[in-house]
């Protein structure tokens, strides 16, 4: 078993170094920028924390797709990573929202309760 | 300086001595377990169990390459993972919150339809009974008119009737109750008279007998005459069933002529009883 670890690790850093092998990410960086529509288009931009990540997401996507071709394998993390955040955005943002309307809905409670 | 950092690491692993963790690698470790220990293991552990994953890909990376800078980008993306599945998990929660506030919300108005349409139904109880008392009402009224209708029909048949600002007058002749200078009643005086008690008997109106005269002879004794005339009538209304508290007497001798005292005729009617019927208070 170990022999084929070791195997298979030589084999990485052989691809690595020449840089080869990993196909361009074009899938994952259409899958990142289709997550960053849905978090600009869930109310991402409205919300502080979200906003962040959702630049973060715009950062990563537009440095992925510079790096498509030229280093493949740091394009595919980065497309990985736009879209972990875009997703950490758009769940933030609908967070926000849905602790606004439970606030909203507690309070109509209350009112009703008051008559 | 810094080219010695990563020839020190490096036997730091060779001696088999611990990697110092990169941040991104400590908050990802601190952010899962926060979430593990959180409400999202119950409302979303499909995301749990990915962030889960991605921090096991991310050691793995640690342990492999600690030193590439995708082991970092793994960690932040591990990291990332356990905090989307706490803000989904929150996020579902508040959903929840929501769906139940509404609930409680709806039967609380549930509650109070009910309680408005109990008021309601009451309301409209009430309104029927009284719309009921009303047509009763109405009928009893009815009932009177068309009694005192008859009472007057009946009365109109022996002795004339006519309405006026006082209310219903019933005159009868003097000669036809009382022989002249007298007041005590004739027989026959007393079938009309047992004939206007009975018609009016149960109205329960106030009722005046007036007693008049003509004017011949002495006012004075005019007067006594009418005002005795009308008491004996009076009294023997309240022998046939008027409450007596309902009828009173009153002599008016020759004032309130109905006709000019020069002529017979006009003496004769001058002469006379009247019972005035007061409308019901």
């Amino acid at each position: 078993m170990r022999p084929i670890t070791a195997c298979g690790a030589l084999c990485v850093v052989g691809a690595m170094a020449c840089g080869a092998s990993v196909p361009p990410p074009n899938d994952s960086w259409a899958a990142a920028q289709a997550d960053v529509g849905r978090a600009q288009s869930g109310g991402a931009p409205e919300n502080p924390d979200a906003k962040l990540h959702l630049q973060l997401a715009q950062e990563d996507l537009q440095k992925a797709k510079q790096l498509i071709g030229e280093d493949n394998r740091r394009a595919t993390t980065l497309s990985e990573l736009a879209r972990v955040e875009a997703q950490l955005a758009l769940s933030l943002a609908k967070d926000a929202s849905s602790q606004v309307e439970a606030t909203k809905a507690q309070s109509d409670l209350q009112k009703a309760s008051a008559k | 300086m810094w080219a010695l950092v990563p020839m020190a690491l490096g036997a730091l692993v060779a001696c088999g001595g611990e990697r110092i963790p990169p941040k991104a690698l400590v908050d990802a470790r601190a952010d899962f377990t926060r979430t593990q220990g959180g409400i999202a293991i119950q409302l979303d552990p499909t995301d749990v169990h990915e962030a889960d994953l991605a921090l096991q890909r991310a050691e793995q990376a640690f342990r492999d390459s600690p030193d590439e800078a995708s082991t970092v980008d793994l960690a932040i993306i591990a990291d990332r993972k356990a905090l989307i599945a706490q803000a989904e998990a929150e996020a579902l929660k508040a959903q929840n919150d929501v769906q139940q506030a509404k609930q409680q919300l709806d039967a609380a108005k549930a509650a109070q339809l009910q309680n408005t349409q109990g008021q309601l139904s009451q309301t409209q109880l009430q309104l029927q009974q009284q719309q009921a008392a009303s047509v009763a009402q109405q009928q009893q009224l009815q009932d009177l008119q068309a009694k005192l209708k008859d009472a007057r029909d009946t009365i109109a048949k022996i002795a004339t009737v006519k309405d006026d600002d006082r209310g219903m007058v019933i005159t009868l002749q003097g000669e036809v109750l009382f022989k002249t200078g007298k007041y005590d009643l004739k027989p026959a005086a007393m079938a009309k008279l047992d004939t206007i008690a009975e018609a009016l008997k149960g109205k329960e109106q106030p009722t005046v007998v007036y007693g008049y005269t003509d004017n011949v002879g002495a006012r004075d004794m005019n007067m006594g005459l009418s005002q005795n005339r009308a008491q004996a009538v009076r009294d023997y209304l309240v022998s046939k069933g008027i409450p007596q508290d309902l009828v009173t007497a009153q002599g008016k001798g020759p004032d309130e002529p109905v006709a000019d005292n020069a002529s017979v005729e006009g003496r004769a009617q001058n002469r006379r009883v009247e019972i005035v019927v007061q409308p019901k208070k």
